[in-house]
């Protein structure tokens, strides 16, 4: 046994490691996996000094867009080993299934393209601020401002392969010093993805300002060390509630925390998304886009869905043959985007069957075998175990109001799906104020310009730099030695 | 799938009658021979009586109906048979949540109507204005003493128990702890009028407040003076949902989303007060039993956490209870995620003076508490069917060698339920060995886990929100029972 167990390689600048494995995982049926002992390997995991990071100053943009497009071009998964045993042990630990990993393993190069990458960068940050002082002239001084990297760990969420692959390119565009904790639900495609780039330049700065690593998440002994503002500036953590929640007791002066909080979405549907077969089929098709794609384990996929067809029999009639059409939708679209869910909820399932004996005020669309439902609410409730729906399983909720809808909009609301696009002025407005935190139209959560800007109300990349001000006086400005005495303001 | 039932044996359906009837009545209130069948006869009963009760109740429970239909199940041939009959628990909080919010009692009369044998619908609600109120109509008209519990996401659960279910329930406790395993039961066991300690509420809806007065009757022989509650009055199930409403709210970023009608609201405060007051309150009153009943014979029933407070600061203060020795004393409240600490027994046995304390495993919608032995094992009366399911399947696993699976109970003494039960509780089962004790019932290990800490696994990163542990302060309200 001990043999076949596949191996979460730590990659510690330039360096593969796979010796003192010790076992993880293997929790109520998962699959467990061996990996460094992180005890033995912490010392090297941070950079030993600030100091360590001028090689990155020796590059351009455009050597670093280099380095990233040889990297893309290696990662196609056809003629890489290391990615293709990732592929292949992530079926076990991936929450989604095989045809849904495989297409993300296929479109990892994709995210390599440099001019994809450039545009990315010069929307978030702006190219010019991290190839030189930008300047300009402001309160008669002279001010230049410049994005520097960061000592950064981040702790990266699981439920897709590619934010390893992502915090990778991202930590390489800003030069940063990149550190990052995987998770057991993806332990093996970041390492893999690291090893690459220790074949190909085992030397270069970006291969060197990398550190992949598993511990098990919240190992005090280990974070204890590492979590320490002489090692690390900042922490970005990627969702879940526990981890997010464990990394606060090592926030303090010195370290900074970029939370990208665990969140939810949901779409909000007008009246006349309803108007006659040929508009509900539409919208269907829509939704069924937004919930099904990826197999609901992002936390951009709609779980609840608000419809605004006000709640009188004939309208809840009208809801019924939404909520058939966008199940029936879900099994038009390709296994690439979609599958049976790898494993139905137990819990969910029971709580769904729960509503079959309360059909007065519940429909139950599909869920027998575990392949996802629809559940259509007859009132302007939404099911009481909302939070956990998943696996294909979404709320369809008829509302008099949007004011309503409102209500259920909060700080934990990512995404809020549209349509029509009339609904789209109101309801980001006031969504936004409510604490919704991206309005797109319905149909395209996962078909839009990809994370290239804010996220969850923030904006990570730039808050994963440094900026830095340099000021000098304009010409003309006087010293306080020279000045008069009224002449003399101290204005913050 | 069509099965039918095994012939019947004239004995064994004369057996099974008695023991959904009146179970303790029928062993002669005797707690050794209660625990002593062997195990081939109590499934051949038990499988009478699920039997007699499906063709009974079928006609009479609406979703069991729905649920026998669809399934084509006309009756059981072997004890398995049953899982597909066997209802999830979340079916007892299936409305939706704004009739509660409206005060819509007459559509939540006819939601509950689906659920029981009696008839909640036949009774006119339209003058109730909280649920409160609506619940001591239904007392009032009806077989019905309706079980309330609210949850961390600030939903309400209704489980249409009767009095008959609470009756047999406390009925159990009396049996089951009032005698030693092993013995015959002395006479005052079964008769005395002991005192019954209940730092709870005198009177309630749900856990916390449901179970004096049905103690009143077993433990107390209906002597009033001898039934002590730390708080006098009722507790208002109305309160508790707001609280738990406000409480998921404001864990969500914005309490003032919640539709409450004012006049609750302005109760929030006395609600609040006395929940922050309740610890010191029992405290006090547990002390001035410990002076009031020395050397009497007590029941005293409440969470572990409870009395491990009370008698962590008796011993430093230097008291200790001196009831008298046959008292007995059940914790409850740990299979609820919420940690116990290590020297639990120690210091509740050291300053209550008891040789060993007792717990149970129990839920509202059973009537049956299963007492944890001496052995570390809960054991199941042989009037309930213990099942474990496969966590994806929903299977049965088999009943044979050790075991772990969700639990979910067939309790044949339920008077106005189904009786059918899906759990979210997780227990393991070595079918194979009897427990050292001697007891000869089913076996439940001492470790139970919620099937839900399971999902998630360990140190697994989503971007997807999913709800938090449940939130520590509804330890007290759930603490017990539910």
């Amino acid at each position: 046994m001990m043999a076949t167990r596949p191996i979460s390689y730590a990659v510690l600048r330039g360096q593969v490691i796979e010796s003192d494995l010790i076992e993880f995982g293997g929790r109520s049926g998962d699959i467990s996996f061996l990996a460094p002992d992180p005890q033995k390997i912490a010392s090297r995991i941070p950079l030993a000094s600030p100091r360590l990071m001028e090689d990155l100053y020796d590059l351009s943009f455009e050597d670093i867009l280099d380095y990233l497009a040889e990297l893309g071009a290696r990662l196609d998964v056809n003629g890489n080993d290391y990615l293709r045993e990732a592929r292949e042990h992530s079926y076990a630990t991936a929450p989604t299934t095989k045809p849904i990993m495989d297409h993300f393993f296929h479109d990892m190069p994709f995210m390599f393209d440099k001019e994809r990458i450039r545009g990315m960068v010069d929307f978030n940050i702006g190219v010019d601020y991290l190839e030189r002082w930008v300047e300009q002239e402001i309160n008669g001084s002279k001010v230049g401002i410049r994005a520097y990297g960061a000592r950064t760990l981040h702790i990266v969420a699981g439920n897709g392969p590619v934010l390893g692959a992502l915090t990778v390119l991202r930590g390489a565009v800003t030069r940063g010093d990149t550190i990052i904790k995987v998770p057991s639900n993806d332990p093996f495609t970041t390492g893999a993805i690291a090893r690459t780039m220790v074949d190909m330049a085992p030397d270069h700065p970006i291969t060197k300002h990398l550190a992949v690593a598993y511990w098990r998440g919240g190992d005090e002994a280990l974070e204890s060390q590492i979590y320490q503002p002489h090692n690390i500036e900042k922490i970005c953590a990627w969702g879940g509630f526990a981890s997010v929640k464990h990394v606060t007791k090592y926030i303090q002066p010195g370290i900074e925390l970029i939370s990208l909080d665990p969140k939810r979405s949901a779409s909000i549907i007008g009246p006349q998304a309803l108007e006659d077969d040929e508009a509900i089929e539409e919208t269907a098709r829509r939704l069924a886009c937004d919930f099904s794609v990826g197999n609901q384990t992002a936390c951009a996929s709609a779980r609840m869905v608000y419809v605004m067809c006000g709640t009188e029999d004939e309208d809840i009639e009208k809801l019924k043959t939404l909520g058939q059409k966008a199940y029936d939708a879900m099994f038009d679209l390709p296994e690439v985007l979609t599958t049976k869910p790898k494993r139905y909820d137990p819990d969910l399932k029971s709580s769904v069957d729960s509503l079959r004996f309360s059909e007065d005020f519940y429909t139950v669309i599909g869920g027998e075998e575990g392949e996802g439902a629809v559940i259509v609410s007859h009132t302007s409730d939404r099911v009481d175990f909302w939070e956990y729906l998943g696996d294909r399983t979404v709320n369809l909720i008829p509302v008099d109001t949007l004011e309503e809808v409102l209500d259920v909009v909060d700080a934990y609301t990512q995404t809020v799906g549209i349509w029509p696009e009339s609904l789209r002025e109101v309801v980001r407005h006031k969504g936004a104020l409510h604490g919704g935190q991206r309005f797109v139209q319905l149909g395209y959560v996962f078909n839009g310009p990809g994370l290239v800007g804010p996220q969850d109300g923030i904006e990570p990349m730039r808050r994963i730099v440094k900026w830095i001000i340099s000021e000098e006086p304009s010409e003309g400005r006087k010293g306080f030695w020279e000045a008069d005495k009224e002449d003399i303001k101290v204005v913050a | 799938m069509a099965t039918t039932a095994p012939p019947q044996d004239a004995t064994t359906e004369r057996e099974a009658e008695a023991w959904m009837e009146d179970p303790y009545g029928y062993f002669g209130h005797h707690n050794t021979r209660i625990h002593s069948l062997e195990r081939g006869h109590v499934e051949a009963v038990q499988l009478a009586a699920m039997n007699r009760r499906l063709a009974e109740r079928r006609d009479q429970i609406q979703v069991l109906q729905k649920l026998a239909d669809g399934q084509g199940i006309d009756g059981l041939a072997s004890l398995d048979d049953m899982a597909p009959l066997l209802m999830p628990h979340d079916i007892y909080k299936s409305y939706p949540v704004s009739l509660l919010a409206k005060g819509q009692y007459g559509k939540l009369n006819t939601w509950l109507s689906r659920l029981t044998r009696h008839a909640p619908n036949e009774v006119d609600v339209s003058e109730c204005d909280s649920i409160d109120s609506w619940l001591v109509k239904l007392r009032e008209e009806t077989p019905l003493d309706v079980a309330t519990s609210s949850g961390s996401t600030g939903t309400c659960s209704f489980f249409p128990k009767s009095k008959k279910d609470y009756q047999v329930s406390v009925m159990g406790l009396r049996v089951q702890l009032a005698q030693k395993f092993g013995g015959d039961p002395r006479p005052g066991d079964i008769n005395d009028a002991m005192h019954a300690v209940v730092p709870l509420y005198r009177d309630g809806h749900a856990s916390t407040g449901a179970f004096p007065k049905y103690i009143r009757e077993a433990f107390c022989k209906g002597d009033d003076s001898k039934l002590h509650t730390a708080f006098d009055f009722k507790i208002s199930s109305d309160l508790m949902w707001l609280a738990a409403r406000l409480r998921a709210a404001a864990a969500k970023g914005d309490a003032s989303k919640v539709d409450v009608p004012p006049a609750l609201l302005a109760r929030r405060e006395e609600w609040e007060q006395s929940q922050a007051e309740a610890p010191a309150r029992q405290m006090e009153f547990i002390n001035r039993m410990v002076t009031q009943l020395r050397g009497e014979r007590v029941f005293a029933m409440g969470t572990s956490n409870m009395f491990y407070a009370v008698a962590k600061k008796g011993l430093e203060e230097g008291i200790r209870a001196s009831f008298s020795p046959d008292s007995v004393l059940m914790g409850g409240g740990g299979a609820k995620g919420v940690p116990l600490p290590d020297d639990l027994e120690e210091v509740i046995c050291g300053f209550f003076g008891f040789e060993r304390m007792t717990s149970g495993y129990g839920m509202t919608e059973m009537n049956s508490f299963s007492i944890l032995c001496e052995h570390d094992h809960y054991h199941v009366l042989p009037w309930v069917t213990v099942f474990q399911l496969d966590l994806d399947t929903g299977q049965p696993l088999p009943r044979k060698g050790k075991q772990t699976g969700r639990a979910a109970f067939f309790d044949m003494t339920q008077d106005s339920t189904w009786g059918g039960l899906v759990t979210g509780d997780l227990v393991t089962i070595d079918w194979g060995n009897t427990c050292k004790c001697g007891r000869t019932s089913v076996a439940l290990e001492k470790k139970i886990n919620r099937v839900s800490e399971l999902q998630g696994g360990d140190d697994k990163i989503s971007c997807a929100a999913t709800p938090q542990a449940q939130s520590e302060a509804m330890d007290f309200l759930t603490g017990l029972g539910g």
